[in-house]
């Protein structure tokens, strides 16, 4: 490798995380910044209505709201590392995600789209008719009022932080957890309203039913829906590191919409048939599921090539295997492959932690902005003392 | 096996100067606002005001007209109906006979005369008629909290055209007055809630009675 190569391997790597924005801080209070304060608005009032529901429903239904809470926070704390499991590239800040979640949670449901649906649905019902209302308004209402309720928060999230979202994966991570905030407090007032169908007996019987049919059904719902929205909204808008592609963006943005109103209408499409109820809504939940991975391949082949960029002058200067390279910006099989060139156990756990910790040393890279900060030697220190099998003295 | 320690990570070239996140350059500040940032703003807000003003005021501005005819029966889940009065409106439920294609009626149904509503709903429940009305009163004196309507008197007994025995108690607030009806066929609790001006005359609270005793199950009308 001559010195010129090095060179521009480090240039390449400049570039890369300053396209990609991956390792810079993210700072929530900008009061000059006109999305701050609209984003505090409209999130303030999606929470105090909220609240307010939850406490005036909390003497009647605190059993069932009680319970909801619970599992709804379980189940999007697991959501929020499965969603950290898949992004081993380059990484938003977490306080970002945060933001994102509050406002899929409390502006995008109670602030925008709850208001719009009522208004469609009891529209629909003068219009049309109370039949036609039930069959077919939740699919053709939800789809337009949601989707851009909560997709809307993607547009403030970029004006907040146009040093970090860089990407249509940046979008669909951003809005799977938009998403995940829309669900979780859907869900409790799912579980709220079902507490109330026995006349307030039974709450934790009425509302369990729900709870756990909304966490089956969750796993294709707002979450998924958001991801590929805001990832085709990235694609619509296009960024610094994503070029615009209008096609590819209409056609993400309107495939959760079609998903969503598909999965509203479900009831209706089925009939009265149980069974073709269930065999629809396994189908739905099979055919999102796909295209979400699709979008997931899509969108992450660019913060592969990121990491690639970024830990490229690692390998040239030795510091990684080109082996571990390729798995660091491959999928899940290719470091899957790489662990498993390894004959014995104990060389296969070795090769994980060494992989995990050319991770660590790419995060530490990108916060310094590829300079050699102490923390970025220690970091490679540590790639090094892992691959020797030297315990930790830390 | 690569040696950290050799070559020279020093090389790589020192971080560059990036400004601090809240700087906003010179040429794109507007009144102290960092003008890139309004348009993708006001976009959000103009969704927010057509998605929580306008859809609002356009369907309250909206009148609805759907006027119960002679013969008209409003049917709710698990088989409850009951035979609305003639001229009242219908603001939520369905007719018998005109179920959504899901082939399940809605839990609940509203009519209205001017000022007088009644609202029937329905439930599972396990227990007498007796029990379903405290179960009511306990749910609805928890998410008034005080305020609204309470119940006022001791529960009587009423029986519908049908011959189904069931509880019921009278109901009062601010310049409303009223009565709450329960009944349960087999598993299924029905909640029958009319309200009105406290000054109403003895012709609409006999109207109102009508329609709650013409209250019924399908299922245990064949019986």
């Amino acid at each position: 490798m001559t010195t010129a190569t090095l060179s521009e391997l480090d240039h390449a790597r400049d570039v890369a995380l300053d396209r990609s924005g991956w390792g810079r801080r993210f700072v929530f209070y900008q009061p000059r910044n006109f999305a701050f304060w609209a984003y505090l608005l409209l999130v303030g009032i999606g929470f105090l209505a909220f609240i307010s529901t939850l406490a005036r429903e909390y003497d009647a239904y605190g059993e069932a709201i009680g319970l909801a809470v619970w599992s709804f926070a379980i189940y999007a704390a697991l959501f929020w590392w499965f969603t950290q499991h898949i992004d081993h590239y380059a990484k938003l800040p977490a306080k970002l995600m945060v933001v994102a979640f509050l406002w899929g949670g409390f502006a995008a449901t109670a602030a925008m789209a709850a208001n719009a649906n009522d208004a469609i649905l009891s529209l629909d019902g003068k219009t049309f008719g109370q039949v036609w209302a039930l069959n077919w308004g939740p699919g053709l209402a939800a789809p337009f009022t949601e989707e851009w309720a909560k997709g809307s928060g993607l547009l403030l999230l970029i004006a907040l932080a146009p040093r970090q979202v860089r990407t249509a994966f940046d979008g669909f991570i951003l809005g799977a957890f938009i998403g995940l905030g829309f669900q979780i407090v859907e869900d409790i007032s799912y579980a709220m309203t079902s507490a109330g169908t026995q006349f307030g007996a039974n709450q934790v019987g009425a509302s369990i039913g729900v709870i756990v049919l909304r966490m089956v059904s969750g796993v294709a719902a707002h979450v998924l829906y958001s991801a590929i929205f805001c990832a085709g909204l990235v694609y619509l808008l296009g960024r610094p590191a994503e070029p615009r592609n209008v096609g590819r963006g209409l056609l993400l943005i309107a495939i959760p919409m079609l998903l969503h109103g598909t999965w509203d209408s479900l009831g209706a499409i089925a009939g009265p048939s149980a069974l073709k109820l269930i065999g629809l809504l396994i189908a739905t939940i099979v055919v999102a599921i796909a295209i979400l991975v699709r979008v997931y391949k899509l969108t992450v082949k660019r913060e592969q090539d990121f990491v690639r960029d970024v830990m490229a002058p690692e390998e040239a200067r030795n510091v990684i295997t080109a082996a571990e390279l390729y798995a660091m910006a491959g999928n899940r099989k290719a470091r899957k492959a790489y662990r498993k060139a390894n004959r014995t156990r104990r060389e296969r756990k070795r090769a994980r932690y060494v992989l995990n910790a050319a991770y660590a040393l790419a995060e530490e890279l990108a916060a310094a902005r590829g300079g050699d900060t102490d923390q970025v030697r220690f970091a490679r220190s540590e790639v090094a003392r892992i691959r020797a099998g030297v315990p930790s003295q830390w | 096996m690569p040696d950290p320690e050799t070559d020279v990570a020093s090389v790589a070239p020192p971080p560059k100067f990036e400004p601090d996140e809240r700087w906003v350059p010179a040429d794109e500040r507007w009144f102290g606002l960092d003008r890139r940032t309004v348009r993708p703003t006001l976009a959000v807000f103009a969704l927010a005001f057509v998605m929580s003003v306008v859809l609002p005021v356009v369907d309250a501005t909206v009148p609805y007209h759907d006027i119960v005819k002679a013969g008209d029966v409003l049917e709710l889940e698990g088989d409850v109906t009951f035979v609305p009065e003639a001229g009242w409106g219908i603001t939520s439920g369905l007719r018998a006979g005109q179920a959504p294609l899901s082939g399940e009626y809605p839990a609940t149904a509203t009519v209205e005369d001017g000022a007088m509503k009644l609202t029937v709903r329905t439930g599972q429940f396990h227990g007498d008629a007796n029990r379903l009305l405290d179960q009511i009163e306990t749910t609805s004196e928890a998410l008034n909290h005080g305020r609204g309507v309470h119940v006022t008197g001791t529960p009587t007994t009423i029986v519908t055209d049908q011959g189904k025995q069931g509880a019921r108690v009278r109901v009062t607030g601010p310049h409303t007055a009223g009565i709450i009806a329960a009944f349960v066929f087999g598993g299924r609790g029905v909640e029958a809630v009319a309200t009105g001006p406290s000054d109403a005359g003895a012709e609409p609270a006999a109207t109102v009675m009508r329609m709650i005793r013409s209250i019924s199950q399908t299922g245990e009308g064949k019986q």
